[in-house]
């Protein structure tokens, strides 16, 4: 037991002790956060180009609101450095009939960039009678882009309502009047306080309801992703430099696999902490302090340190029988896989939390705690059986796995040369 | 009481014996010389006294005890060349192998000062594995097979690559054990090293004891039928002698091994040439290694990949 001890503590140092650590653990939150800030800083100022068209107006009466709707729209964009978005610039079609050879004219110019797109508007979509007026045809090479059709799609509606309306003589301002949209709001349930009296529900909040839960599942996932795989380079090499020749002269092979895993579990649980530590600080200092939940903290933990045992247990099986970084690299993809399910699986979970795919994901060993963690995150709180049958799954996998691996580990931490495959290590466990 | 006694031990691999029915008996404060060809089962068999492997049949004790982890931690180890930690500094990597053998570090700490005095490894106590030298890291090595005090120490080719003065100053370190009363094993190939340091020396050849005792009993065994010549012409005046089975040519002298009684070939080599030195001589270990090892030049090629 003391040498389980001694092993995990110098596991422990060697992998905190480190510069990439502490600059991994300052980097992450960097890293998410310059993302997310590049995310919105390219959404305004990436698409600033000046934007012509030419517009085919068959019913004569929506070219003139439609160059007015693009000087406003240029105008809020502002000018110069401080522009944030495209600038449409809308140009009429000359009044005789185009033909074919117009159309494959402006063609022409959207290929040699000259223009960036051509719109023709049916003569019908403006008539009242027609039931199903044709569409407004859009030409670009660029489909991609769809900022220029979406707006051209909303402001020629407007217009065509406002000419359907004005032909069948309802009154503008009336039709203005009668048509305001109603809003939905997300409420919370009404609970009963103990004085008996109702308490109000609240409007649901976006960070209570996505945010905070994604949060732990993703602490969950980078506490994992970041300590487990080390050990896969750990073990090896110690193979490659004959350390675990010298190792297993000092101690059992069990022992130096404990030690490892507590060690690497240590790390990861001392990570997760100082998220959340600094998540906490960040919700109590923006006055969030009911996004503080001391009692799911506790689950936390507990589902961390299986889910590191498991995974930990199978990149040390897996690193002890390869006898290179290559070799073990396309073996650990099936592990890389299983790691993903849970974090793959949770976009859709956080969409539909009581699903069958939600309760399938919850309870499939590998994906457990990561989804349950989600989950009990989340409003509503799974029944309390579900989080329990969640723990029991994972931890007799997690002795599954040690146990395993342990047997793999023996044989393959002292095989020199070929590394193994996985019909080999198959065999290992079952060998006596 | 023998610090190793292994009896009829055989461990397979498959079906592959890479030691069949090997016994000896490793005395107590004895230097043991353990030689063989690459792939023979010198390292199975060291594993096996260091409990890493266990037998398939036969037993091995250390100190009179069977593979059980309290005779373990009485066994140092030192494997060749590597077995450090490159970004672990030097002192925590060694009070980490101590501690691993279950001593406390207020035992380990002052063996460790006094170790790194001996080898002047002090202004690297604190600096990563990787920025020691070669030399000095073999040391810090060696440091560490007997930071815990080791009562049978087994040292893996411990002087491959190293410069004359620190082959010296560990074959100091390594008699200066011996004379404290720690047991040693060492596997070589270095035949000369073998010859000057080892009281007895045990040799496996595919798996099977071929030699064992002291030099002076092995080289009785082997006869007297070398001689060491040097003459004018140097080796191309030795051809043409029917009775010369083979020749070890050194440049400035060779040895021979005859067929016939060397004092009519002295007399038929005077003829020829003049002899400038003759000596009977007892065979070489390296003559004695190569006799048994060479027929199976081809096998061993075949054998590439097993342990050695």
């Amino acid at each position: 037991m003391n040498r389980i001890f001694i092993v995990a503590q110098s596991e422990f140092l060697t992998l905190v002790k480190t510069k990439a650590f502490l600059i991994g653990l300052l980097l992450m939150p960097v890293i998410m956060a310059g993302a997310i800030g590049f995310q919105v800083y390219a959404q305004k100022h990436s698409d600033r180009d000046d934007h012509k068209f030419v517009v085919i107006d068959h019913t004569g009466v929506l070219y003139a609101p439609l160059s007015a709707a693009a000087a406003a729209f240029n105008q809020k964009n502002g000018t110069g450095a401080v522009r944030t978005g495209p600038n449409f610039i809308p140009e009429a079609a000359p009044s005789a009939t185009p033909d074919e050879a117009y159309r494959l004219e402006l063609s022409d110019q959207i290929k040699k960039k000259a223009l960036f797109a051509f719109v023709e508007i049916p003569a019908s979509v403006v008539d009242p009678n027609v039931e199903t007026p044709p569409a407004i045809q859009y030409y670009t090479e660029t489909p991609s882009y769809d900022r220029l059709p979406n707006w051209l799609e909303q402001i020629l509606n407007e217009q065509i309502t406002k000419s359907r309306f004005g032909q069948a003589g309802v009154d503008q301002a009336l039709v203005k009047k009668l048509s305001t949209h109603a809003d939905i709001a997300m409420m919370g349930l009404l609970a009963k306080k103990t004085d008996g009296t109702v308490e109000q529900a609240k409007k649901v909040d976006q960070i209570a309801a996505f945010v905070a839960p994604f949060a732990v599942l993703f602490i969950m996932f980078l506490s994992v992703t970041s300590t487990a795989p080390q050990l896969l380079n750990a073990i090896i090499e110690e193979k490659m430099s004959r350390i675990s020749e010298v190792l297993v002269a000092s101690v059992s092979p069990f022992e130096l696999l404990l030690g490892k895993l507590f060690g690497v579990t240590g790390v990861a649980v001392l990570l997760a902490l100082v998220y959340f530590l600094g998540a906490g600080y960040y919700a109590i200092y923006a006055g969030r302090t009911e996004l503080v939940q001391p009692a799911l903290m506790g689950w936390f933990v507990i589902f961390l340190i299986c889910c590191v045992l498991m995974f930990g247990s199978m990149f040390l099986a897996i690193g002890s029988a390869c006898s290179d970084i290559k070799d073990a690299q396309s073996m650990m993809q099936p592990v890389m896989l299983l790691l993903m399910v849970g974090y793959i699986g949770s976009f859709a979970v956080l969409r539909a939390p009581e699903s069958n795919l939600a309760l399938g994901l919850s309870f499939f060993p590998t994906s457990a705690p990561f989804i349950m963690m989600l989950r009990m995150a989340m409003q509503p709180t799974p029944p309390l059986w579900q989080p329990a049958l969640a723990l029991a799954i994972t931890l007799l996998t997690t002795v599954g796995f040690v146990w395993a691996a342990s047997r793999i580990f023996r044989v393959g931490l002292l095989m020199q040369g070929k590394g193994a495959t996985f019909a080999e290590m198959i065999r290992w466990i079952k060998a006596s | 009481m023998a610090a190793i006694e292994i009896s009829s031990v055989t461990k397979r691999f498959g079906t592959y014996a890479a030691v069949n029915d090997v016994s000896l008996s490793v005395p107590e404060g004895a230097i043991y010389g353990f030689i063989g060809p690459n792939g023979s089962g010198k390292t199975t068999t060291i594993r096996m006294i260091m409990n890493i492997l266990l037998p398939d049949a036969g037993e091995v004790s250390v100190f009179g005890r069977q593979s059980s982890s309290s005779a373990r931690d009485d066994v140092g180890y030192l494997p060749e060349e590597r077995g450090l930690y490159k970004r672990m500094p030097v002192r925590r990597l060694l009070r980490y192998y101590g501690q691993l053998k279950g001593k406390p570090l207020k035992d380990i700490d002052p063996v460790i000062t006094t170790w790194i005095e001996r080898f002047q490894l002090g202004p690297w106590a604190d600096k990563k594995i990787e920025a020691l030298s070669k030399g000095m890291a073999q040391k810090v090595q060696f440091i560490s097979a007997i930071v815990s005090k080791p009562r049978l120490l087994i040292l893996d080719e411990p002087f491959t690559g190293l410069d004359p003065v620190n082959a010296d100053t560990l074959k100091d370190a390594v008699l200066d054990l011996r004379r404290a009363g720690t047991t040693i094993v060492f596997s070589t190939h270095d035949m000369s090293a073998a010859e000057r340091l080892c009281d007895r020396i045990f040799m496996i050849f595919k798996g099977q004891k071929v030699l064992d005792g002291t030099l002076d009993e092995i080289q009785s065994t082997y006869g007297q039928d070398t001689v060491r010549v040097r003459v004018s012409g140097g080796r191309a005046a030795l051809a043409d002698f029917s009775e010369i089975e083979s020749v070890n040519d050194f440049g400035n002298y060779q040895d021979l091994r005859l067929t016939s009684d060397p004092q009519a070939f002295l007399q038929k080599l005077s003829q020829k040439t003049a002899v400038q030195h003759f000596e009977l001589t007892k065979p070489s270990l390296h003559d004695i290694f190569v006799r048994i090892a060479q027929p199976t030049a081809e096998d061993l090629k075949r054998s590439v990949g097993g342990a050695d």
